[in-house]
């Protein structure tokens, strides 16, 4: 079924509503694309120049400097290794717990599974801010607190909870087809899942991947508290220690802005096939 | 599909060996290193006078002790503010910190008891004999946690006032005198104004208006003024003569056209830029603009104490705090000694801030001197203010969003003053 291809949707050429269209395209990628490149424009600055300018004129040359001191000084290198192996691993566990959940509740259909599914959403919309006291005393109680891996297992519980909802809605209009014809052969239920669930429902699965890699990458507030010492900190809480008490240093945060949002943009250039073939899909479905 | 697969490969291959280092990360080096290394947070940045001179210090400090190594981490403001309760609560506390002062910061971590009390020390090694009184009191809570009490729980190592820098360039090309009287400001502020020039920068999004209406305030206000409001020491009336003075003559500023009205919406950042760019001729803010503008402003320029006052905005900056967890205490008091002895006070007036126990002869920058030369004599006459929105949690956008009212003329000044009066009633400690 992925294999439905994209071009069946392709419009007829002609007709001058498409250049209205493209026109309307391009002034949204305008307006989205401007902040940023106050942003990049403000990075590669000096800051004296910034002072004088303000922050709307345009660089007079570029100064790399400001990304050089941001790295060095918060050791940026170690910062993206962290967040790496925080979003990395999460993404992998919470994509692997919600398909074994999903299973059950979707195409397991276990009694209860409503309810179920309701807890899960329940959990889903909690704030962060009313968790992170709870979570600080248990971390504190099985010696988890500030270590990479208390943020690893809290956000793959809460990207699990999502996961979850999504994929068994999803499941539950699985083809029984395909799922009989796989027990006549003489599957058991683990190669159900494994064999004929997991590869068929791989876009989906590649999206949610990519999804909680990027939300994870993007979370602050837990990796806030949980991570002390500056040797586990993430990319986002590293960009915070540029925010001073009374002033802020712009053209450094700028360009620290800069060496946080790349990693996501590469990523998402890296995946962005499987992203739009796994709405696709959906889309038919 | 291929590629999807392979993508997904890599993907599951660097996270196993994510997990698998994850689970390395878990003993992280917070043990006790028997005395062998000080754990030192701090969140001033590497170019602020703070951050050069306590630089200096942790190299000093390494020298006259061998075989300690001082691990420092610069943190940012907000995981400070933010987390502080809970870190020092735990067994990852550093041995000694950078804390924000105040009742509801450091007042408050000193009654929940995960600060050491440093009376002792603080005797011992003759550090009050070093700060002037009044910037003591930002040291000392009492039981309650509140400033001004008998127990020292931090050490204040710099301190911070509000003046006015002013451009030169702007008052020679305009032809206006430099103010020495308060008659003699608003009569310069005319005369910009009718050179079609606003005359005061100004972030009604942030601290700078409000500070204009206390400091206003504070020109018709004693010390028992100030005490009965920042220390619950009386009863507090913002209908009396001082207030109303303050909160009238802002509105009527605004009015006249001595702070642009446009800049309501503004934020610090914007206003300091305004000054520096050339754009007003002056600034009343703090000395923590102090090195930018020394950095980065391409005119001539100085700074005056705002004009007649006999008390003005300012107090000790923030304290060197030892958590009560902290493992090498003995250690921590060697470096904050080492941060109050002339040669690290020295290099820190040098680079632009306010030392507490410098030697004023020894500082080189002139304008610097002068800086500290005008704290000195404000310290020495009891003429620190402290801030408007000390007193009671969450008052600092209590008076950001009604000095915004008074800015645009939605709330006459009595109004925001009752409303000012609700706010600090509703929050005055129990």
């Amino acid at each position: 079924m992925a294999t439905v291809s994209a071009t069946a949707r392709r419009p007829g050429p002609g007709g001058p509503g498409r250049y209205a269209v493209l026109l309307a395209y391009l002034v949204l990628a305008a307006v989205m694309l401007l902040p940023f490149l106050i942003v990049l424009g403000n990075a590669v600055k000096t800051p004296a120049e910034y002072s004088q300018n303000g922050p709307l004129a345009l660089p007079e040359g570029i100064y790399l400097d400001g990304l050089r001191d941001f790295w060095e000084r918060v050791d940026y290198g170690d910062k993206l290794l962290n967040s790496l192996l925080i979003s990395g691993s999460v993404a992998v566990l919470a994509v692997v717990l919600s398909v074994l959940n999903a299973y059950a509740l979707g195409i397991g259909r276990v009694k209860g599974r409503l309810w179920v599914l309701v807890l899960f959403l329940m959990a889903n919309t909690l704030p962060q801010e009313a968790l992170v006291y709870p979570l600080y005393f248990l971390a504190k109680q099985t010696g988890l607190y500030d270590t990479r891996i208390s943020v690893i297992i809290v956000f793959t519980v809460v990207q699990t909870a999502f996961g979850t909802y999504l994929l068994s809605s999803v499941l539950s209009g699985f083809p029984r087809e395909i799922l009989e014809a796989a027990r006549i052969d003489g599957a058991n239920r683990w190669q159900v899942l494994w064999r004929v669930v997991v590869p068929v429902s791989r876009p989906t699965l590649s999206v949610l991947l990519v999804f909680f890699f990027i939300w994870t990458w993007n979370e602050f507030l837990i990796p806030l508290v949980f991570l002390v010492s500056n040797d586990n900190q993430t990319v986002s809480v590293a960009l915070g220690v540029l925010q001073g008490q009374r002033l802020m240093d712009a053209t450094m945060t700028s360009a620290s802005a800069v060496l946080g949002v790349l990693p996501t943009v590469a990523f998402f250039l890296i995946f962005q096939r499987t992203l739009t073939r796994g709405v696709t899909v959906g889309a038919i479905k | 599909m291929v590629k999807v697969r392979k993508a997904a490969a890599v993907l599951a291959a660097l996270a196993t060996a994510a997990t698998a280092l994850a689970g390395c990360g878990g003993d992280s080096d917070s043990g006790g290193s028997g005395g062998k290394e000080l754990r030192l947070w701090h969140y001033e940045g590497p170019d602020s006078a703070m951050g050069v001179a306590w630089n200096q210090a942790i190299k000093e400090f390494e020298a006259t002790h061998p075989g300690v190594k001082v691990k420092f981490e610069e943190k940012g403001f907000e995981q400070i503010q933010k987390t502080a309760p809970m870190i020092l609560n735990s067994k990852d506390a550093p041995d000694l910190m950078e804390y924000n002062k105040g009742n509801a910061t450091a007042g408050l971590l000193s009654r929940q008891r995960l600060l050491t009390d440093l009376t002792p020390e603080v005797t011992k090694r003759g550090w009050d004999k070093l700060v002037p009184a009044g910037v003591q009191v930002t040291a000392k809570y009492d039981g309650k946690g509140v400033m001004g009490g008998d127990k020292w729980f931090g050490v204040p190592n710099y301190a911070e006032y509000v003046q006015v820098y002013y451009n030169k360039d702007l008052f020679d090309k305009h032809g206006v005198k430099v103010p020495t009287t308060f008659a003699e400001l608003t009569a310069a502020m005319d005369q910009f104004v009718a050179k079609g020039v606003t005359p005061l920068t100004n972030a009604g999004a942030e601290y700078m208006a409000h500070q204009f209406v206390y400091q206003l305030a504070l020109t018709r206000a004693d010390r028992a003024w100030v005490d009965a409001y920042e220390r619950y020491t009386g009863k507090v009336n913002f209908k009396d003569a001082a207030w109303t003075y303050g909160a009238t003559t802002f509105a009527d500023w605004v009015k006249k056209g001595y702070v642009a009205k446009n800049s309501v919406g503004a934020k610090a950042e914007d206003a300091g830029v305004g000054f520096i760019s050339g754009k007003f001729p002056m600034m009343f803010s703090g000395s923590w603009w102090f090195g930018r503008v020394a950095a980065e402003a391409k005119f001539e320029w100085d700074t005056f104490v705002w004009p007649e006052a006999k008390m003005t905005l300012g107090s000790g900056g923030n304290l060197w705090v030892v958590p009560q967890g902290s493992k090498n205490k003995e250690l921590a008091y060697d470096f904050i000694d080492i941060t109050m002895k002339k040669g690290i006070q020295n290099a820190l007036g040098n680079a632009g801030g306010i030392p507490v126990a410098a030697d004023t002869a020894a500082i080189t920058n002139p304008k610097a001197k002068k800086l500290i030369d005008n704290f000195n004599t404000l310290a020495a006459s009891d003429g620190l203010a402290y801030y408007p929105d000390w007193p009671v949690p969450g008052f600092y956008d209590t008076w950001v969003s009604e000095v915004q009212k008074l800015m645009n003329g939605s709330a006459s000044p009595d109004q925001v003053l009752g409303n000012i009066q609700k706010a600090y009633d509703s929050g005055l400690p129990k």
